[in-house]
């Protein structure tokens, strides 16, 4: 029987659904890493499916549509970073941080939140490597900037996220 | 317990074109010893160069082309090294001896543990000709030298808005 | 305090609310995205054409356009370097005003 990304090709819409259950995790948590916000994650992770359904006849293989994934969440992130530099907070994230500060460990969330301060570059590359564990060469490809640029912007995220956490503790 | 020293901070200032000085930023042996190595030299035709790649239609290059357009050069020397003691704290003060009396402190941050940083503005009456940092931190020595006029309040809002391509048609492109 | 493990643990993936394949599809099946074929044929034109203009290009042309590329990439380096240790010292400098 055919994959199910071919069958997705071919307009199978279960198919699909079984594409986004496979990759749904990774992408709404590369959104969630990136704004520390539920909803805007969700957001951006049903329009990724939804481009990614208009654009599966330029995947052809698994390993592309990873990349592709990837690649799309990412730079959505970054583009909306840009657009929205203040945004609301729904109530519902509120309560579910009421619920996480005793189901979480603090620290975790304390090193969500220091990540959402980074520069939007930092922030994405930092989550690329530590949630995909993603290597520098891996990452330049995802958002298209140099090898070096990369592992500075790591070098640094690092360097910031050190400093915030040591204030803390 | 961090001691710190904070002496002057400049705000916005507009730029006459000037002369500055560039700074010798040779320190040999450095780059053998360390682990990556960041290595910067724009002269003013380069500089023009580069300007022609910046997008006329994004706000943010826009705003960088316009900021490097009557610089004369940009130098950048960034040593990190893979374990402490690696580099002479002294070549902080070998670079601050080449700095003329035009050349004021803006900010001097000491750290015993994390950073020290030096920002000098060369000054032509009010105007600001030319900037060096020098970073100094246990593991990373960092030397950046501006020439020409430039707009320090907007330098340090850079950090962060560039280095991601907008997105484009770069969308789905093969990793391979 | 070993930073890239806590990074990791904390960046762990999760999973959506739960029903998040079912609301995609939800918007799929109500219309809401058409899918579109690759336009690979007027992709193949344009590549054609360009390769046809091309033909008197230098290389020197490509040459200047690399140069021109990398001495981009280069300013950007610089200037996301200096913004940062600008933005260091200046947020030191507000935090010892904030204690005084």
């Amino acid at each position: 029987m055919p994959d199910a990304l071919s069958r997705a090709k071919s307009g199978d819409h279960d198919a699909f659904a079984e594409l986004i259950e496979r990759h749904e995790g990774m992408v709404f948590s590369l959104a969630y890493h990136f704004f520390n916000d539920r909803s805007r994650a969700e957001e951006t992770a049903q329009d990724v499916f939804l481009q990614l359904y208009r654009s599966l006849g330029t995947i052809d293989s698994d390993a592309h549509l990873l990349f592709w994934l990837r690649q799309v969440t990412t730079r959505r992130c970054i583009d909306q970073a840009r657009r929205v530099k203040l945004r609301a907070v729904s109530l519902e994230d509120v309560e579910l941080r009421a619920t996480e500060k005793w189901a979480d460990p603090f620290l975790d969330r304390l090193i969500r939140e220091s990540i959402e301060t980074l520069p939007d570059a930092q922030r994405a590359v930092v989550t690329l490597r530590y949630q995909e564990d993603l290597d520098p060469s891996e990452i330049c490809r995802i958002v298209g900037m140099p090898v070096n640029t990369v592992k500075s912007h790591l070098h640094r995220a690092l360097q910031a996220l050190r400093r915030k956490l040591e204030k803390h503790s | 317990m961090r001691k710190l020293v904070i002496s002057t901070v400049l705000a916005l200032l507009c730029a006459v074109p000037a002369s500055a000085q560039k700074i010798n930023l040779d320190f040999p042996g450095l780059a053998d010893r360390a682990e990556e190595v960041v290595d910067i030299t724009l002269d003013a035709s380069m500089l023009r160069m580069a300007a022609k790649f910046f997008s006329n239609k994004n706000a943010d290059e826009r705003a960088l082309r316009e900021m490097i357009g009557g610089l004369e050069g940009i130098y950048v020397r960034s040593y990190e090294f893979a374990k402490e003691g690696e580099y002479d704290r002294a070549l902080v003060d070998r670079i601050k001896t080449q700095l003329g009396a035009s050349w004021k402190p803006l900010v001097t941050v000491r750290s015993k543990k994390r950073e020290n940083v030096n920002i000098y503005a060369n000054m032509v009456g009010e105007k600001v000709t030319g900037l060096v940092i020098i970073s100094a931190e246990p593991r990373e020595f960092t030397v950046v030298n501006i020439n020409g006029p430039i707009d320090i309040e907007r330098l340090s809002e850079l950090e962060g808005q560039f280095g991601i391509p907008e997105f484009s048609s770069k969308e789905g492109k093969r990793h391979d | 305090m070993n930073l890239e493990n806590d990074l990791k643990r904390a960046l762990r993936r999760e999973s959506p609310p739960p029903g998040f394949a079912g609301r995609v599809m939800q918007r799929i099946e109500h219309g809401e995205v058409q899918r579109t074929r690759p336009a690979w044929w007027r992709a193949a034109a344009a590549s054609v054409a360009l390769a046809a203009l091309l033909g008197g290009y230098t290389a020197h042309r490509v040459v200047e356009q690399r140069r021109g590329e990398q001495a981009k990439e280069q300013v950007l380096e610089a200037m996301r370097i200096a913004s940062e240790k600008m933005r260091y010292a200046q947020e030191e400098a507000r935090s010892i005003g904030s204690h005084d």
